[in-house]
């Protein structure tokens, strides 16, 4: 087990001071930094990096915290070549500079310098208490930020601990623990309430808590039910599905699935981050093979570009231009293989990407022990995505919030942090309504 | 919002909002400018040099050279400005804007006379236009006019007369400032005493000449075919500035208070200011390569570390340096200690070697298998050297020796 304890190991280790010093060192301190721009959660590089560079680092830090609560692990989890980097000034020069690194070196300089943002904060003490549901990325970020406005705030997470995507879904080797420990750790101590394994039934229950001495909602529930090939998945040992298989690497299960994935042959189904984040996984579990199976081709596929790189380096087969269409079975009820459809890229769909069609009579198989379907996540309730206002995250009834992937279907988690403060702001301004308009003090 | 550490502090009597002045240069020309400035959150300004209408200024064109260091942009700067090029009047109506507009900021205005009488006239004039206190100019070193700027900080008699004179006629306080350009700044900080001076400032830019153009043989900045020797300024004068300033805060016949200027670009660089007994700093060179906007740096780091370190005020952490400056006589060199190497995180690069072999005790032999430096440790002469080429931080640190220990002679030949 150790072996794969140590493939789990966080890769990047991340800048020490005098890297980060010297990485700040390159950056032109642009007016109106066109990096700040880029950040959706408005997390503010062109400032951070100027206060780094200036040896204002405790201000860095707090620019970092202050602007976005989980700065740790968007600066790991972000994809920074479309978002900031892709902004920065110096890639007319060369390359941009390295915004992520350092933003994730500011917030591990605050645990080595045990320099706290938050400390000595006074606690919310607002008379109206709202009512956070869920504590991913979107709802860690709107409690937060309610408590920065004085706001007493109560978050219930179904699952025993918080972080969603980012502790049940994201692989350890791409996200360390401590970036989830240090961040959350950040918000309780805003004064923030965790109630965990506190599922709420429904959104009409959501709803109800309105009347229980709760003055605002937010949901930030995320996708939890992962879509499946064939409508109803059959019960066949082998096949699971990417949420499943995620959460039991990060939940105490990864001695069981390392036992069904070691030595076999698995097929991941899908292109995006999700399903290259399978793949990575079950080659550090010991995978004989490792197949990423993609109805297009590499350039529709979804999945960053880095990731994929990585993916390919590793040691994952990409079998592109193939079409899944149904599992083959033994006896006894495991999975055998993939029954496959060869497909040529067709002219452009709504997505803009040219569309895989099926050539018939095409059809063959690939031999696996254990697949993995990463096709997309959907909402939990069967329900659809809530609809809400991008501008103030308000939905159809009054005082009912939400934000991030349940909203935006699957998206970043910076725009759920960015939905998290936007909420914030809006429940607010909300609760405030009739008095005089409550400021954004910082 | 938690409670923030209280970063005001007193000079000549003003409640400075902070230690952070813009000094007398292009960064203090206008009230427009300086409003900018003030929003920014600098919480004074010594105003550039006001000079009377006698004699036209026309700056030199170009004015100012960068030196750049490697990749290290403005190391230093070279400048051939004159004093202000805009009428007294103009200036005049600027400072009575400022102190009307921004009453919790302070008005330093810097003059030069280039006749006792001229002295006189400017003061009064500043003074009447509303200025919180004056700084006498008796320190820029590339006056084109006989009989002014360094050439009257280096004569120590006219440094009295032109400040008595200016003593004379106004009461708001008197700050001298000084150039670095001599060997003992204590002789014309005291003369400016003796003619009524209240306060110190120093540095004014440094004589040097940064470039010299390879291909025209120009000294930079090449002012149409002609170079000069002129004021050097930015990080590069740091530690001139701070030397000097530390030896007026130590010298018991001088007790005046201080404003540090000199190379001051970071909250760090303004702290090591106080620290030497400076109560104000001043900056130019770093607002020319950054902007205004480094005083809200300045501003947020220098309170972090007061909050860190437990300290209130500003006044705290003046000349606590002082004490822990000697004369190098006075050190225990009964002490001694060599570098320590942690190789576990070396990456072989072998530089420590090079320069200890060739600048150092010999004290390193090179392990050319295995690409690593073998001590020998009672070579080595703790210079350090090794450690500051080193591109690992904190693998070579200086470790102290017991009494006992010896250190090997060095080698003679012949
Ligand atoms: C495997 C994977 C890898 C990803 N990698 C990246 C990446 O590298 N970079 C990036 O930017 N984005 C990445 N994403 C996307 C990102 O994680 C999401 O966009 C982000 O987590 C959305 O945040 P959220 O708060 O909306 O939802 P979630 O993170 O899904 O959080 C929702 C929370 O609500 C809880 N919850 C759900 N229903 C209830 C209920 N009824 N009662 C109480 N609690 C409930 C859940 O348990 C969960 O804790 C990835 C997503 C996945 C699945
Ligand atoms: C372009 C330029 C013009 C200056 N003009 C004046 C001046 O008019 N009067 C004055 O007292 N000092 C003048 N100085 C000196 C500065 O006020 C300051 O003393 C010196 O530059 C050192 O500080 P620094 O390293 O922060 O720039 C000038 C400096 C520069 C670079
Ligand atoms: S900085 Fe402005 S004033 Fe100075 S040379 Fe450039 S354009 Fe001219």
């Amino acid at each position: 087990m150790s072996d794969t304890k140590q493939l789990f190991k966080p890769e990047d280790r991340g800048f020490d001071f005098g890297t980060a010093v010297a990485e700040a060192g390159r950056c032109l301190l642009c007016h109106d930094a066109p990096c700040s721009q880029g950040c959706p959660a408005g997390t503010d590089p062109g400032t951070f990096i100027r206060k780094l560079r200036l040896r204002n680092v405790t201000g860095a830090i707090r620019t970092v915290k202050e602007n976005n609560i989980l700065g740790g692990a968007c600066g790991v989890l972000c994809p920074v070549a479309r978002l900031c980097e892709k902004e920065c000034a110096a890639c007319g020069i060369d390359r941009p500079i390295r915004i992520g690194k350092l933003q994730r070196f500011l917030v591990e300089q605050s645990w080595r310098t045990d320099f706290r943002v938050f400390a000595g904060r006074p606690r919310p003490a607002g008379e109206k208490r709202v009512a956070v549901i869920g504590a991913g990325p979107a709802g860690l970020s709107c409690a937060a930020e309610l408590a920065k406005l004085g706001i007493p705030v109560t978050v219930f997470e179904a699952r025993p601990e918080a972080g969603g995507v980012l502790r049940y879904g994201v692989p350890e080797f791409r996200l360390p623990k401590a970036f989830l420990e240090g961040e959350i750790a950040d918000v309780r101590s805003l004064g923030v309430e965790f109630r965990f394994g506190k599922r709420i039934p429904s959104r009409a229950a959501a709803e109800a808590l309105l009347g229980k001495g709760f003055s605002a909602v937010f949901l930030g529930i995320g996708l939890w039910k992962a879509s499946r090939l064939e409508g109803k998945p059959r019960d066949v040992a082998g096949l699971l599905s990417s949420v499943d298989f995620l959460a039991a690497l990060r939940d105490g299960r990864k001695v069981a699935v390392g036992r069904a994935v070691k030595g076999r042959t698995v097929a991941v189904i899908g292109g995006g981050s999700v399903a290259i984040d399978c793949a990575r996984c079950a080659l550090r579990l010991g995978a004989q093979d490792v197949y990423l199976l993609y109805r297009r081709s590499y350039a529709q596929m979804p999945a960053e570009e880095d990731e994929r790189q990585e993916a390919l380096l590793e040691g994952v087969h990409f079998l592109l231009l193939n079409q899944p269409v149904g599992y083959l079975t033994d006896p006894r009820g495991g999975l055998r293989g993939v029954s496959l459809r060869r497909t040529r890229l067709g002219v452009k769909d709504a997505s803009g990407r040219r569309r895989p069609e099926e050539l018939t009579g095409s059809d063959w198989a690939l031999e696996a022990q254990v697949a993995v379907e990463a096709i997309g996540n959907e909402p939990e309730d069967g329900l659809g995505l809530i609809r809400a206002d991008a501008r103030d995250c308000r939905t159809a009834k009054a005082g009912v919030f939400a934000g991030g992937d349940i909203v935006r279907g699957p998206d970043l988690v910076v725009r759920a942090v960015l939905d998290g403060k936007t909420a914030a702001r809006s429940i607010a301004r909300f609760l405030t309504r009739g008095r005089s308009p409550q400021k954004a003090a910082r | 919002m938690e409670k923030r550490p209280d970063l005001s502090v007193e000079f000549l009597g003003k409640t400075f909002i902070n230690p952070f002045l813009l000094s007398s240069s292009p960064v203090s020309n206008s009230a427009k400018m300086l409003e900018r400035a003030f929003e920014a959150g600098w919480s004074g300004v010594a105003y550039k040099t006001l000079v009377t209408g006698r004699i036209p200024i026309v700056h030199p064109s170009p004015r100012m050279h960068p030196y750049h260091y490697g990749e290290t942009r403005l190391m230093g700067l070279q400048n051939v400005e004159q004093t202000t090029d805009r009428g007294l009047k103009p200036n005049l109506r600027d400072i009575a804007y400022l102190k009307k507009h921004w009453p919790d900021r302070v008005v330093m205005a810097s003059i030069m006379g280039f006749a006792n009488q001229e002295w006189a006239d400017l003061a009064r004039a500043c003074e009447d236009a509303g200025a919180d206190m004056l700084e006498l100019n008796f320190s820029c070193p590339h006056m084109t006019v006989e009989g002014s700027g360094c050439k009257v900080g280096q004569e120590h008699e006219l440094v009295e007369k032109f400040t008595a004179t200016v003593r004379k006629v106004v009461s708001i306080p008197l700050v001298a400032k000084m150039t670095p350009n001599l060997a003992d700044m204590s002789i014309p900080a005291l003369a400016a005493k003796r003619g009524g001076a209240d306060a110190i400032s120093a540095i004014n830019t440094v004589k040097g000449i940064s470039e010299i153009g390879l291909d025209d043989w120009v000294p930079r900045p090449n002012v149409f075919g002609k170079g000069a020797i002129s004021g050097y300024s930015g990080p590069a004068v740091k530690p001139i500035g701070l030397r000097f300033i530390a030896e007026l805060a130590s010298d018991p016949k001088l007790k005046l208070p201080l404003s540090g200027i000199g190379g001051i670009e970071t909250w760090v660089d303004a702290l090591e200011y106080l620290l030497a007994g400076a109560a104000t700093v001043q900056v130019t060179t770093g607002v020319i390569h950054y902007g205004y906007r480094i005083v809200e740096d300045m501003i947020e780091g220098l309170s972090d570390y007061m909050a860190q370190k437990g300290v209130s005020r500003v006044a705290d952490l003046i000349g606590k340096a002082l004490p822990n400056l000697h004369d190098t006589g006075k050190f225990d060199v009964a002490k001694q200690g060599v570098a320590q190497y942690d190789l576990d995180r070396c990456v072989g690069c072998g530089q420590c070697y090079i320069v200890c072999r060739d600048a150092g005790g010999e004290a390193l032999e090179w392990d050319a298998a295995k690409r690593r430096p073998r001590q020998i440790e009672d070579k080595c002469l703790s210079c350090m050297i090794c450690g500051f080429v080193c591109p690992v931080a904190g693998l070579i640190t200086f470790k102290k020796k017991p009494a006992s220990w010896k250190r090997r002679p060095t080698v003679t030949l012949g």
